[in-house]
């Protein structure tokens, strides 16, 4: 019996050393040393700028910071994944929510802390909205859900960008930004660093989703859609109202994405600030990279978030430019793309002669 | 036919392959004489498809030895297969729908003019080729619009194209008709008798009787039995299959009906035209018919999975026309569908997660929880009380054998205890051994007084279950008949849409343009 398990756990850990996932990071590693020897930079050096950059003392605050949205964007984007369904519209959903939640800060008449619980709630609503919009494209119209939720996105931001630049537009400013929200109307920070309980709130989604993924019928429906849509037909599962609830959800989630970042530093809404740093497609690749998976979906966005921080920080202490970690990035992505993994009989020798 | 010569078309020696946990070919012997139709057969999961895999350079054994033609071979690849003189025709056909006939057959050696392919030269291949092997197919047909029995001449084209000296086919007659199936024999007896060399991989025993030489028998992943046709018996070759003495084609007592459960009138759906019948409790009803004669869309549209556009059904009195999939569910409706890979399972998801399927919303979950240690006592007790050989309810789906992956798929459905159960092709690609189980199972489901629509394309089954038998033809419900009236012939006639019988339809042919939609 003994024998038996410990053979079970062999065969765990050498599934997981083998899963492509641990290959495509390795390989990414890898591959991006020799860019910085080809570059004459020292891979050492420069990979250990990374991590004290963004686990460091200093770093670990912007890291956790980034990784907020990074988590938020990633549990937008792997909700419908886990279905099977692309939503491409995150950047729209979520500005949405960042400029909804702003226009509630500034103008709800209530308290300031119940004005933040209703901020964040009308951004939620807004992006969810917004996301069942295309949806609704889908399911009524035929049009694929990758090409609606995507071209649905430009002129949710193109209206957002609107609005901040005219008739919300900060009076006196030369930014285009709203006003800042009143004094109270902001997610508490832990100490005097730049983390919020906008963090806590994007944990807590995940853990929602990981309780919804493993434990209810619903999330088995999902799952078992993701893995063969006719199979979760045949068994009655109702593909339209999936998706509708999947979207909705998905971009419920982008909404709050967006409006934490409003009601987090620097408390307004500035056109531009939620989508430059590209936390829906760093997001949507950590969905991807985990296979929507929810455990996986909260590391893989951690891992993003320290090569996101780590970057900058490698090119002020080491000169060689951030773009590096997007090269790494794609690499682990073209790698995961092939689902190579290691040759099983490197494991299988070893195992045989335990 | 030409004399053996001394040196066999394919001798494999002491062919040894592990994988994980399991030892899938043990030390296996196996020699094809030239010029014979050698059967391998074996249960699934006996061993044949890694050995044909071996064989054809798929997969690479861990001992023994390959020898073609009489030289060492060690291929790495099919194309190294290939170019020694091997083909194999797979179970599922590797050809291009959108391509002609003639275009399939000389991919990847095409005639070439001025460094173009000359596709007059590669018609008339095809038209030489195909006139020396009696295998009659237009040159220029799409090979999309070609029914299955002559996708399969394609691809024996296109071995004989490529000048394959020996043959290999993986169950080739599972998606044949029984006519089909007759032609195919004819072709490959001539193939051998001008000294080629075919190896059928397959467990029917039928087929195997009238159309092989000489029978090896694997079971366990070891040879257990090399028999001279001319000198066996389906009995014994069952035996060596399954290690027991087994019953072939029982015809299983008559069941006693009670009321109707389900009522079906003048069903129309794409495909299905006027079609009406009823099925009572305690009463199992095969559907008969060549496939692509409306039984897939009948059942799918019964199921809730198509859209109804005229008639009437009723489920326990229930309308049910137009309720979808779920509601008919809950009216007490279960259904095992025809593709299980596809449709009735998840092969990436678990054997527990597979089983689970239609229940989780019933005993389950509580209020929309499912807890996974129910989700796995369920799954253990369905493995234990349907002997589905799984290691553990956490391996995927993927792992089982097509037998044990179709007695999950049954097990599952007949645990939702409904008073109507469809079910389709149960006992496709599923060894003899299997296909005894699923029969008594479903047996034993009609005894309890259950409904049971059947659909089956093996006449033997229709027979041996159903106590009563409608025909299809062409989308409509041509003809009925009692269990005892119900012989091959009289079945096999009115299947190829003749009417002799009394209690025979007027056939009307349906739109062919339909048709072609259908399929």
């Amino acid at each position: 019996m003994n024998k038996r398990m410990s053979t079970d756990m062999n065969d765990r850990i050498s599934g997981a050393l083998r899963s492509p996932i641990t290959f495509s990071v390795l390989a990414g590693v890898l591959i991006g040393a020799l860019f910085l020897v080809g570059t004459g930079a020292d891979p050492i050096a420069a990979y250990e700028a990374v991590l004290t950059g963004s686990l460091g003392a200093d770093g670990i605050g912007s890291t956790l910071t980034t990784g907020t949205s990074v988590l938020g964007m990633a549990l937008a984007l792997a909700i419908p994944l886990r279905a099977g369904l692309i939503n491409l519209g995150g950047d729209g959903q979520m500005v949405l929510g960042g400029i909804t939640a702003a226009v509630t800060g500034l103008h709800s008449p209530l308290p300031a802390p119940l004005t933040v619980v209703l901020a964040l709630l009308a951004g939620m609503a807004a992006g969810a909205l917004y996301a069942a919009l295309a949806a609704l494209c889908e399911n009524h119209f035929g049009v694929p859900l990758l090409v609606s939720s995507l071209l649905l996105s430009y002129p949710a931001v193109s209206l957002a960008s609107y609005l901040a630049r005219y008739p919300l537009k900060e009076p006196g400013s030369s930014l285009p930004q709203t006003r800042a929200l009143p004094d109270g109307v902001a997610l508490p920070a832990f100490g005097d660093s730049t983390v919020t309980w906008g963090l806590v709130l994007v944990v807590l989604a995940a853990a929602a989703y990981w309780f919804t993924d493993q434990r209810t019928a619903i999330g088995y429906e999902i799952r078992m859609t993701g893995l063969n849509a006719r199979f979760s037909a045949y068994a009655g599962v109702e593909r339209r109202g999936l998706t509708l609830k999947l979207m909705s959800v998905s971009g419920a989630t982008a909404g709050l994405v967006g409006a934490i970042g409003v009601l987090s530093f620097p408390y307004r809404f500035v056109d531009g600030s939620l989508t430059a740093p590209g936390y829906t497609w760093t997001g949507l690749t950590a969905a991807l990279l985990a296979t929507a998976a929810p455990l996986g979906t909260v590391v893989a966005s951690f891992f993003f978030a320290v090569l996101q921080v780590g970057g900058l920080a490698m090119e002020r202490t080491t000169e060689v430019p951030r773009e590096l970690t997007q090269v790494l990035q794609a690499i682990v992505i073209v790698f995961l793309a092939a689902r190579l993994r290691f040759p099983s009989r490197w494991f299988n020798r070893r195992k045989e002669a335990v | 036919m030409t004399p053996p010569p001394a040196d066999p078309a394919v001798e494999l020696r002491g062919i040894t392959k592990r994988f994980p946990g399991t030892l899938a070919n043990d030390a296996v012997d196996l020699t094809v004489r030239r010029g014979e139709i050698h059967a391998l057969m074996g249960e699934n999961g006996a061993g044949k498809s890694t050995l044909m895999s071996i064989l054809y350079g798929m997969t690479r054994a861990d001992a023994g030895s390959v020898r073609v033609d009489g030289r060492e071979a060690d291929f790495a690849s099919p194309g190294d297969a290939m170019a020694a003189g091997l083909g194999m025709v797979h179970q599922s056909f590797k050809l291009f729908d959108s391509l002609s006939v003639a275009e399939n057959v000389v991919y990847a050696a095409e005639p070439r003019r001025f460094g173009l392919v000359d596709r007059a030269a590669a018609r008339r291949r095809v038209r030489v080729l195909a006139e020396e092997h009696g295998l009659a197919v237009d040159p220029d047909a799409r090979v999309g619009d070609l029914p299955v029995g002559l996708r399969q001449r394609v691809e024996i084209l296109k071995l004989l194209h490529r000048g394959a000296r020996t043959l290999i086919l993986d169950e080739p007659t599972a998606v044949l008709t029984p006519a089909e199936a007759d032609t195919l024999f004819a072709v490959l007896k001539s193939l051998a008798g001008q000294g080629r060399t075919v190896i059928l991989v397959t467990h029917k025993l039928r087929e195997v009787l009238e159309g092989s030489d000489r029978v090896t028998v694997l079971r366990d992943g070891r040879v257990v039995a090399r028999l001279v046709t001319a000198e066996t018996s389906a009995d014994e070759i069952a035996a060596a299959m399954t290690g027991r003495a087994v019953e072939l084609d029982r015809i299983h007592a008559p069941g006693t009906p009670g009321d109707v459960v389900l009522d079906v009138s003048g069903l129309t759906t794409d495909g299905v035209r006027e079609a009406s019948l009823t099925v009572r409790a305690g009463e199992i009803v095969g559907i008969a018919g060549v496939a692509g004669n409306g039984q897939s869309e009948l059942i799918e549209a019964l199921a809730g999975l198509r859209p109804t556009t005229g008639g009437r059904v009723s489920l326990l009195d229930a309308d049910i026309t137009h309720a979808s999939a779920t509601e008919r569910r809950l009216k007490g409706l279960a259904y095992v569908p025809e593709d299980r890979h596809a449709v009735g399972t998840a092969p990436a998801a678990s054997v527990a997660e597979n089983l689970a399927m239609g229940h989780h919303r019933t005993s389950l979950s509580s209020r929309g929880l499912l807890a996974p240690a129910g989700v796995r006592a369920h799954a253990r007790q369905l493995i234990d009380r349907f002997g589905i050989k799984a290691s553990a309810p956490e391996v995927p789906a993927s792992a089982l054998s097509g037998g044990n992956l179709q007695k999950l798929l049954i097990g599952r459905e007949l645990a939702h205890e409904a008073p109507l159960l469809l079910v389709e092709q149960p006992t496709r690609g599923v060894d003899i051994g299997a296909i005894q189980n699923i029969h008594d199972q479903l047996i034993a489901y009609r005894d309890a007084g259950h409904a049971v629509l059947l659909v089956s394309a093996e006449l033997s089954e229709i027979r041996g279950l159903a106590d009563r038998v409608l025909v299809m033809y062409e989308g409509r419900i041509t003809a009925s008949y009692d269990k005892d009236e119900a012989d091959e012939r009289t079945l096999g006639l009115a299947m190829a849409g003749g009417t002799s019988s009394g209690a025979a339809v007027t056939v009307e042919a349906v739109d062919r343009h339909e048709q072609a939609d259908v399929d």
